[in-house]
């Protein structure tokens, strides 16, 4: 039904970077066998790719999830079926964000599994020590604000490349937005989603950024739910 | 039990300062064909709309099934099928799955169905919707629409971009299929002949308000066009007289309600009756419209 429309607009997307995930660190530890570069760098290698796998999926997903359905056209077709608006928003939402989360995890083990093979120092060592799971948290909801601001914008522009340009200038202002109100009025914003907020403890900084991502999504379902077809 | 599928009071749209639909009152009774008629722009495609939820409605009410559109949206969807007036799908499915796609939304769906009307009307099933001719691709929404089981059909032009045998077949499947079962159609249509032939209601609009809505059979017998000859007849139109023609001694009157006590007043009035002969749907549409304008 909707779950399975919604899993075959972005299935090839998904495959594509599942494979990209699960591959990246085994072939770049292959690659360069004997060179002791894994050794010496795999932790940030590691650290890196899971910071551009999980930069570029949620921008793909969330412009290619809800392109075509809210469009102006089709939506009289999906908007007839008898399931309120609400279910189809958060359906392309969810099956979007399960793939976001299958494509961190891939990279997370095998990028785990490469260094724990290859490296002299079994990989659970280096977790508890330069790596910590604040490394990998960071990123994870960077992506899912990322996921969640450019699903919403998509579906509220009812167009997937719309929705990505508008979401990719929002965070690539965002920065500059919160450097500004520092300067202006001298009040501490993150300038990275992920980032703390002010002297507030890291878990309750990292709660409140996925509450404002699942507010973008919120507010797209309102919007949709209003708009006359 | 409601003997109504749709029932409307007073339903008004405007968007902004346009008026697109401005209070109309349809009566469409249950396991009826009903045409609804009515120029590009007249506010057809605005109501549909309503009766589906799509669009919310500005002023008065509508209930379907006797349910209301604006709270019990839900339970409507699950027994109405619909045919957009743009039939636009999503481009990268084939016909075979916008089938699997639309199936698990109604549990009245039928395979069979979709095996008769994929047959019948000739469509290609393992072709992508975006490769689809027009025809094919109304042939598609009609197949999704027939194959749901629904009690009522509301169709949005049906006969958008069929060659003359597709509209044959359509028209067949609704007249036959959809009176076996039961099922209310609502379609709106300016093709008047395909309204002439199967439907047992019709309601013509126009600037959004209802002109007329009753039984076919009943319009038709309502309306008369009779040929006067005399001399300075009244040559005004009025609630009973649609339209007058004037050419020399001839007059031609186009009359509704009780043509015989008109034809009797011109007689009295000197006039000499050459003819009273009755009027096709699409003669009687283009009189309404004309006086509406």
């Amino acid at each position: 039904m909707y779950f399975w429309k919604c899993w075959r607009d972005t299935r090839s997307f998904f495959v594509v970077f599942l494979i990209i995930a699960a591959i990246v660190m085994p072939v770049a530890a292959v690659v360069s066998l004997g060179s002791h570069l894994v050794e010496d760098f795999g932790t940030s290698a590691f650290l890196n790719t899971f910071g551009l796998i999980l930069m570029a999926v949620p921008l793909g997903l969330g412009a290619i999830g809800a392109s075509h359905e809210f469009d102006e056209k089709t939506a009289q077709f999906l908007f007839t079926k008898p399931r309120s608006r609400a279910y189809f928003v958060w359906m392309g939402w969810a099956v979007g964000f399960a793939e976001l989360l299958a494509v961190a995890a891939v990279n997370f083990l095998a990028g785990w599994a490469t260094l724990s093979h290859y490296s002299k120092n079994p990989f659970h060592s280096t977790l508890y020590g330069s790596m910590t799971a604040q490394n990998f948290l960071d990123p994870l909801i960077f992506c899912i604000w990322a996921y969640c601001l450019t699903y919403s914008l998509t579906v509220l522009l009812r167009n997937g490349l719309k929705g990505l340009g508008a979401s990719m200038a929002i965070l690539f202002g965002l920065p500059f937005f919160a450097a500004a109100v520092r300067w202006r009025w001298h009040i501490d914003l993150p300038l990275v989603p992920g980032l703390p907020f002010g002297g507030l403890p890291l878990a309750i900084s990292n709660i409140i950024w996925v509450l404002i991502a699942m507010l973008f999504v919120f507010a797209a379902q309102l919007v949709v739910e209003r708009t006359e077809i | 039990m409601n003997e109504l599928a749709i029932e409307s009071k007073d339903l008004a749209k405007t968007y902004g300062s346009i008026r697109a639909v401005g209070g109309i009152n349809l009566t469409v009774p249950r396991g009826a064909i009903y045409g609804f008629l009515g120029r590009n722009g007249a506010g057809k495609t605005t109501t549909i709309k309503m009766l589906l939820g799509l669009t919310r409605p500005t002023a008065g009410a509508a209930q379907v099934f006797g349910m209301n559109v604006s709270t019990e949206r839900m339970a409507i969807l699950r027994r109405t099928a619909f045919v957009s007036e743009k039939k636009t799908l999503y481009p990268s499915l084939t016909p075979t799955e916008l089938v699997r796609f639309s199936r698990g939304f109604y549990p009245t769906w039928s395979d069979s169905a979709v095996e008769k009307y994929a047959r019948l009307l000739e469509i290609p099933m393992k072709q992508r919707f975006e490769k689809l001719s027009n025809g094919n691709q109304t042939k598609v929404w009609l197949l999704l629409a027939l194959s749901q089981g629904a009690d009522l059909l509301i169709l949005d032009e049906p006969t958008t971009a069929l060659d003359p045998v597709s509209v044959d077949q359509l028209l067949h499947v609704l007249a036959e299929d959809g009176l076996d079962r039961g099922c209310t159609v609502f379609f709106s249509s300016h093709q008047l002949e395909e309204v002439e032939r199967i439907a047992e209601y019709a309601g013509v609009v126009d600037h959004g308000k209802l002109l007329m809505e009753s039984r076919l059979d009943d319009i038709k017998s309502e309306f008369r066009l009779i040929t006067a000859a005399g001399n300075s007849l009244s040559a005004q139109t009025s609630a009973q007289v649609l339209s007058v023609a004037v050419e020399g001694n001839f007059y031609r009157y186009v009359v509704t309600k009780d043509a015989d006590s008109f034809a009797a007043g011109l007689s009295q009035n000197g006039a000499t009756i050459t003819n009273v002969a009755t009027l096709s749907l699409r003669e009687i549409f283009l009189q309404l419209v004309r006086k509406e304008q």
